[in-house]
């Protein structure tokens, strides 16, 4: 075989913002909250200097520029240097004032073009594309700034906030892998210092005061947002809502690389609710309610020397409502009747027993008990929970699920995908099963995605409009630290080709340059997944694990 | 809600069948009352069954093209297949009875009645292969069969050296040479599997119970972790034969369906040349 060279790419090879100078980090090092750093305390390989210049860009706002979208999904987080921001509160702007993008599509014909257009190389690259995009684009290529035309109308119509300079935003979504909680647009011509989540990471990581910012921010944030959000709260007005707040804990529970634990407690056999970090334990008095505002967390009771698995929780969902409403109207003996415990990384808002019965319980009809709703089942039943929360499936919101009694083993779904991504399918017809159904090795486009964290350049990203997660080819260096950090292996490092079939090999060692791959969910192709649309025998959907996943339909 | 949903769902699967007999009715309805009128049909029928012909052959296109939204490859296997059926009864109508005089139209109709029949096979195996598949617990990708045979032969021959090392006795070596190693060579018993027999299965139960009174003591775990590698082969032939089962019969209904179609085209040219 042919060989040709191409440099192996470093990180920060390509900068986040390729327009950093000296003089801007410089500049940067001057500001009061980047001077607070203590620049000791950074290793020799990841100096302040450095993130600055790698890991952060200025942008640079007129009034009216849209800076972060609500429901948005983003990997950065922002620093006011110089201006004002606005931040929308609940509820906010409407869609078509957002100016919300879709990633383009190819049209029919181009997609037909594919036929002849598509290389004979498998897996070919241009390699003066990776670097030229990489310099020029940076960690996050489809930043689009959208404006609103008349701020004075938005002030007017909707609640804002106003950030000042000095101000830290943007770091829950960043570090929280969720979306964007509110929009922030520039209310005068604003500076700003944008930090992807990889920075912000170091920062955090090696500097006590930061550390402190973020995380009280964190909390904060998390904690108004999620209030706001709730049903429970929504006719409560500001002044109430306040003195909820105020008495309301904020918990984490688990890890937040919860793949490692994971992945250990699978090598010991030990992933169970036994093995799992308790919230809430059955027969525990009820002392307030959980809110789970990120992760998932397992619903369990006893049952002879083991935990039944009921259901699990998400984002959204509550905790002991029900037995803390029993307390309320006098049911002195009712305890917690299941245990919650924390399945990876789990955000617990704690709502205490006393501030609902003063400001919820009156004004609410008796909830009802989910617990005892699901023991109804039979044990059974359970054992697709049990399985799924075995697995971590619950994460997966796009995973491919083939019914394998009626997949003829045809692989038109894995030629399919191979005819759309460079002639190598980006998942295989393998995974594990359950009865009849099998969740093959295909991206799942988890709810968590724990592949985005550790990558150095960023190259592994939601996109702007689905929230899937994407590869960025031009700036993947192949590290394939996403590929071991997902728990399903579901992502794979492929030898890349120049156009001419000739592999492309760092000219140092001449070991292959790598590039990580995964289902993108034929993010650019016309008509969905063309592995969905290829199965002749309706075998082969995508399914949301939290929505229709372990529904009924799965038994039938 | 279920009900309701599984009514409909009935409902919808009965329409398809109902609108197609209906189409059959009206269309033999229509060329015997043109029958009756002395009007020669051969050629309307004939058009319509070159153009269901041609119709049923995209498919084939369809799954090359899977790049181009073109709508689900499962609409266009129902549709292939209801066309299907539709083209055997327009085939009838076209020729008016089961087997035409001429040689030229016997081959016609020759490879008309194979491409139906292993059409039909297909679909049948298609229903009843892969839950056999699924019920031995396990799933192998055609293309790492031989890949799978493989490991399981090295690890059972690793397996018989060790226990020839480990207990001065050779029995279940030579037992293995003699019977074993041809069973782990390859992918066995094929027609059993094809057609749902279990002849894999009580070979190996058979062969280890003829050993299994020469053994000592410390030789009947090697020969209990032998019948597992035996169980996991006869899982492999099992998806071997299967899997080999759904591939092949396309070899045989495709380039025949193309012949067809060249036929029938030229059968078309020269009716519409010298038939009139």
């Amino acid at each position: 075989m042919a060989i040709a060279t191409v440099t192996r790419p470093q990180r920060w090879d390509s900068p986040f913002g390729p327009d950093m100078t000296d003089a801007d980090v410089e500049s940067l090092l001057e500001t009061p909250e980047i001077a607070a750093i203590d620049a000791d305390a950074f290793p020799n390989h990841t100096p302040v200097s450095g993130i600055l210049r790698n890991d952060t860009r200025i942008v640079e706002a007129k009034p009216g520029d849209i800076i972060v979208r609500e429901g948005d999904y983003g990997n950065s987080a922002f620093l006011i240097l110089d201006g004002a921001l606005r931040v929308v509160l609940a509820p906010g702007l409407p869609a078509n004032m957002l100016g919300r993008q879709s990633v383009r599509r190819k049209g029919f014909f181009e997609a037909l073009a594919q036929l002849w257009r598509n290389k004979d190389v498998v897996e070919a690259r241009d390699p003066e594309r990776g670097l030229e995009a990489g310099l020029r684009l940076g960690g996050d290529p489809t930043s689009v700034r959208v404006f609103l035309q008349d701020v004075p109308v938005v002030l007017d119509q909707h609640q804002t906030a106003r950030l000042e300079t000095g101000a830290l935003f943007g770091e829950l979504a960043a570090l929280g892998r969720v979306p964007r909680t509110a929009t922030v647009f520039a209310e005068v011509d604003s500076r700003l210092l944008e930090i992807r989540w990889q920075g912000l990471r170091e920062f955090r990581r090696f500097d006590e005061g930061w550390r402190r910012r973020i995380d009280e921010n964190y909390r904060r944030n998390a904690l108004s947002v999620h209030l706001t959000e709730s049903p429970l709260f929504e006719n409560l007005d500001t002044e109430n809502l306040d003195e909820v707040a105020a008495h309301t804990l904020f918990e984490t529970y688990g890890s937040f690389d919860w793949h490692v634990t994971y992945q250990k407690m699978r090598a010991k056999g030990a992933v169970d609710a036994e093995h799992e970090p308790v919230i809430a334990k059955q027969g525990d008095y009820p002392d307030g309610l959980l809110m789970i505002r990120a992760g998932f967390a397992r619903v369990s009771v006893n049952l002879g020397k083991g935990l039944r698995t009921i259901s699990y929780l998400g984002a959204g969902d509550m905790f002991g409502l029900a037995d803390l409403y029993a307390l309320w109207k006098g049911d002195e003996e009712r305890c917690f009747t299941a245990t919650l415990t924390a399945i990876g990384y789990v955000d617990i808002i704690r709502v205490p027993a006393q501030v609902l019965a003063e400001h919820v319980f009156p004004d609410i009809g008796e909830p009802m008990d989910a617990v005892a709703v699901e023991l109804e089942r039979p044990l059974e039943a359970d054992s697709l929970i049990e399985w799924a929360l075995e697995q971590r499936f619950i994460n997966g919101t796009k995973a491919m699920l083939i019914d394998i009694n009626l997949c003829v083993r045809c692989d038109d779904c894995v030629r399919a995908c191979a005819s759309t991504h460079n002639g190598n399918p980006r998942f295989t017809r393998q995974g594990r099963t359950f009865d009849h159904w099998m969740v093959a090795n295909a991206c799942m486009h988890c709810a968590d995605p724990v592949c985005m964290i550790g990558c150095p350049t960023g190259a592994i990203h939601r996109s702007v409009d689905a929230g899937s997660v994407l590869i960025n080819d031009d700036t993947c260096i192949g590290c394939g630290i996403c590929a071991s950090s997902c728990p399903y292996g579901n992502i794979r490092t492929v030898e890349i080709n120049d156009v001419n079939g000739s592999q492309l090999r760092d000219p140092d060692n001449q070991r292959p340059i790598l590039k990580a791959t995964k289902c993108d969910l034929c993010s650019d192709q016309p008509g969905g997944p063309a592995c969905v649309r290829a199965c002749p025998h309706n075998a082969l959907r995508r399914v949301d694990f939290q929505g229709e996943g372990l529904s009924d339909q799965w038994l039938v | 809600m279920a009900g309701v949903s599984a009514t409909t769902l009935s409902l919808g699967r009965l329409l398809v069948p109902i609108v197609a007999a209906a189409v059959v009715v009206v269309f033999a309805g229509y060329t015997y009352q043109a029958d009756l009128r002395l009007v020669d049909t051969s050629f309307v029928t004939g058009y319509v069954l070159l153009v269901m012909m041609i119709g049923l052959f995209l498919l084939r296109w369809r799954k090359r093209l899977s790049m181009v939204p073109l709508g689900r490859a499962a609409i266009w296997l129902a549709v292939h297949l209801i066309g299907g059926v539709l083209a055997v009864a327009a085939f009838w109508i076209h020729t008016g009875s089961l087997w035409p005089i001429s040689v030229f139209e016997q081959l016609i109709a020759l490879l008309f009645y194979f491409v139906s029949l292993s059409g039909i096979f297909g679909y049948v195996i298609q229903r009843v292969y892969p839950r056999r598949l699924t019920q031995t617990g396990r799933e192998i990708i055609y293309e790492r069969i031989p890949a799978a045979v493989g490991e399981l032969r090295a690890v059972a021959e690793s397996l018989v050296l060790e226990c020839a090392e480990k207990t001065d006795s050779d029995t279940l070596c030579r037992y293995y040479l003699e019977t074993f190693d041809w069973y782990f060579r390859a992918p066995r018993f094929f027609f059993s599997h094809a057609t749902g027999g279990a002849r894999g299965e009580f070979w190996a139960r058979h062969h280890c119970g003829t050993v299994r009174r020469y053994l000592s003591t410390g030789e009947l775990p090697y020969l209990e972790k032998l019948t597992e590698l035996l169980d996991a082969k006869n899982v492999v032939d099992v998806h071997y034969a299967g899997q080999r089962m759904m591939k092949v019969w396309l070899w045989f209904h495709v380039p025949t369906a193309i012949g067809l179609l060249i036929l029938s085209l030229w059968h078309f040219l020269v009716m519409n040349v010298y038939g009139s």
